[in-house]
């Protein structure tokens, strides 16, 4: 290719120079600079001298090697701008740094690129909240549904209570006007029996309506005290024993040892227990015995009712605590509620139910029950207890986790109290405890990333994230980011309690 | 007391927070401004080491990319350590770094890593699940970092600069 003429050679070379405000800095072996030339105004080194910029330089090209052509393209200089920056070796180890002004190509090529980026990044933003909405929409879908379900409850339980409540009030009337006629005192004491059996029928069931309507506003504490328990098996006797001979059947009901007065327990609960457990024993015993025993064995309190009725076949007996489930029982009648108004309540003293039947043989409920903490709550098994359950608490409000210390330490967990992210991170590192219990709301770095962080880096214990944000969307980030539990403020303490006690129970060695 | 100089790479998708880390690091300042790197800028700044000795980290910071291109191999040439950088939000930047980093072991003997999970202030929008960065931990040190807040920086590059020193 032949040579531009010389007057293109002169005007090109003119028109580089003009863009590019070209600076040679020369540099001999020990990056002494020897000479400055080209366009040393328009790079700022008049005013500041040029020993900014040659530090500069000299940690761009650490590590390169210097006797080598180098090209460096976009590079950004202290003051801002932008410049090629070259390297050209020359004799005796010297060497020449050519700078070439990239200011304005810079600017047009991070404008394209950030319009590029950019438009990735809110596609990505994009596809995600498509995602999140997507999410969104089943979950109402889930809830219509729910709410759906509830309501043929609730259309179920007023077609039942109607039956129920008008059968024995029926019965009543009828007794009242029997009553009034007067007649002899073998029909007097009659009409009196039947008034008691069908007014204790109705005290059960709004009972029973009652309890149900609590469990739906939500748990409150246990209200733990000395159980009396001979005075609550006379009371129990007392109120079944009349129904018990009116249909013939043998009634025991046999109090055990008495439990420690250390060993508290809510008698109001234990007592709508054991009535609705009886209650059903008789109600579905045609004929033969009801057996009910209330003890205390050394470590639980335990209640059994057996019986010698219908039966429940092995199908009926997983629906059987269910609500509105009276059909797993033939002929029954009753709301449906006794039995799943039992099993919430030795839940939530932190008990176990179970049951032993075949249809034709009679059933045997069993149940076990620890002894509640001062506060009311579940104390933990003597297993756990013994080991010391070791929670910290991450709570930057002092209140907050004060009160968090009392109720742990009626858990028997011994407690540690840190108020950041970073403090709880720290704690952990020093001695991972058995259970964190940690806020969402701290200052600085969120619950969710000190949760976060701790599983990153291996922790397996329990950890129990405590928000006052309700939403799904907060509880599904809590356990994304690694919680086992998500509660939300103000705290439900029975369910406060259960959660620890089934965290501690994975903690407790096998 | 002497003073080492070592030069650092920060590699990284783009969008995920390398020139906030540096900034967070070098000047302790953070913009909520995003504005794209396009080619390389050099900062310093000197940390103090275990036994009184001082090195001077030059960190490159440079324009992120998923795949490492041969303008960025050059940029490499003469690093002494590797920042990884992912941002925690997108899962798929995390893949990439791991990438980057098996790349520039083939331009690159031996280089001191370590891996900065950004935007942990965001961490209610992570992918990244924490399993993940357990599971990474057994290769090479994992800090979950906030240029935001700060938290994560200054450790992660102080574990940089003890494993550039030992």
């Amino acid at each position: 290719m032949s040579e531009f003429p010389q007057a293109v050679e002169n005007y090109l070379s003119q028109a580089l120079r003009d863009r590019a405000h070209p600076l040679l800095l020369s540099f001999d072996a020990q990056w002494q600079l020897t000479e400055v030339s080209g366009a040393a105004g328009y790079h700022g080194l008049e005013q500041g001298g040029p020993a900014e910029l040659v530090q500069q330089l000299q940690d761009l090209f650490l590590g390169l090697p210097l006797d080598q052509t180098q090209d460096l393209p976009f590079v950004e200089l202290s003051d801002g701008r932008h410049a090629h920056v070259h390297l050209v070796p020359d004799a005796n180890d010297t060497f020449h740094l050519l700078l070439l002004d990239a200011s304005e190509e810079h600017e047009r090529t991070q404008s394209q690129q950030q319009l590029g980026n950019q438009a990735v990044l809110a596609g990505l933003e994009k596809s995600r909240t498509l995602a999140r909405l997507r999410q969104i929409k089943s979950e109402l879908e889930q809830q219509r549904a729910r709410l759906e379900e509830a309501n043929a409850l609730k259309n179920a339980l007023f077609a039942t209570l109607s039956h129920e409540f008008r059968t024995p009030l029926t019965s009543i009337f009828g007794y009242l006007h029997l009553l009034e006629r007067g007649g002899g005192e073998g029909g007097r004491a009659q009409a009196l029996q039947a008034l008691r059996r069908n007014a204790s029928h109705l005290f059960a069931l709004a009972e029973n309506l009652l309890e149900y309507g609590r469990s739906e506003a939500g748990e409150t504490l246990l209200d733990a005290a000395e159980l009396p328990l001979a005075t609550l098996v006379d009371d129990l006797d007392a109120m079944f024993r009349p129904l018990a001979a009116e249909k013939g059947l043998a009634l025991v009901i046999e109090a055990g040892e008495a439990p420690p007065a250390t060993a508290l327990f809510d008698q109001i609960k234990i007592r709508q227990v054991a009535i609705n457990l009886l209650s059903n024993a008789l109600r579905y015993t045609p004929k033969g015995y009801v057996r009910g025993q209330l003890g205390w064995d050394g470590a639980l309190l335990r209640l059994e009712v057996s019986d010698t009725g219908l039966g429940i076949d092995a199908a009926s007996r997983a629906r059987v605590f269910k609500a509105f489930n009276r059909g797993a029982q033939h002929g029954g009648r009753g709301a449906g509620l006794g039995l799943s108004i039992v099993k919430r309540l030795v839940e939530r003293m932190g008990g176990e139910i179970e049951l032993d039947s075949a249809p034709g043989l009679g059933s045997t409920f069993r149940i076990a029950l620890p002894a509640l903490g001062a506060t009311g709550l579940p104390a933990l098994p003597q297993e756990q207890r013994r080991r010391g359950l070791d929670a910290l608490i991450v709570d930057d409000d002092p209140d907050v986790a004060a009160l968090l210390e009392v109720l742990l330490g009626d858990l028997g967990a011994t407690t540690r109290v840190a108020s950041t992210a970073a403090a709880a991170l720290a704690e952990v590192g020093q001695r991972a405890p058995d259970l964190v219990l940690v806020d969402v709301e701290l200052p600085g770095l969120s619950g969710n990333a000190a949760v976060f962080q701790l599983r990153s880096q291996g922790y397996k214990g329990g950890i129990v994230t405590v928000s006052a944000n309700a939403t799904e969307e907060a509880r599904r980030a809590a356990l994304a980011a690694g919680a086992d539990h998500y509660l939300t403020k103000p705290l439900d303490f029975a369910q406060f309690a259960r959660v620890v006690q089934s965290l501690g129970e994975r903690a407790a060695p096998p | 007391m002497t003073e080492l100089a070592r030069k650092i790479c920060m590699l990284g998708d783009f969008g995920v927070g390398k020139t906030s880390l540096v900034a967070r690091f070098v000047r302790n300042t953070f913009s909520e401004k995003y504005l794209t790197t396009v080619g390389v800028k050099v900062d310093s700044r000197v940390v103090d080491l275990a036994g009184g000795d001082r090195m001077k980290f030059v960190v490159w910071d440079i324009a992120g990319k998923a795949v490492l291109d041969s303008l960025n191999q050059n940029y490499l040439r003469g690093a002494s350590g590797l920042i990884l950088v992912a941002d925690g939000t997108r899962e798929a930047s995390l893949r990439a770094a791991l990438n980057l980093l098996m790349q520039a072991r083939d331009v690159l003997d031996n280089p001191a890593c370590v891996l900065f999970v950004n935007k942990l202030d965001l961490v209610e929008r992570w992918e990244v699940a924490p399993e993940t960065l357990a599971e990474m931990r057994h290769s090479l040190p994992v800090f979950e970092t906030s240029a935001l807040s700060g938290d994560g920086v200054e450790a992660g590059f102080g574990e940089l600069a003890t494993r550039l020193h030992a």
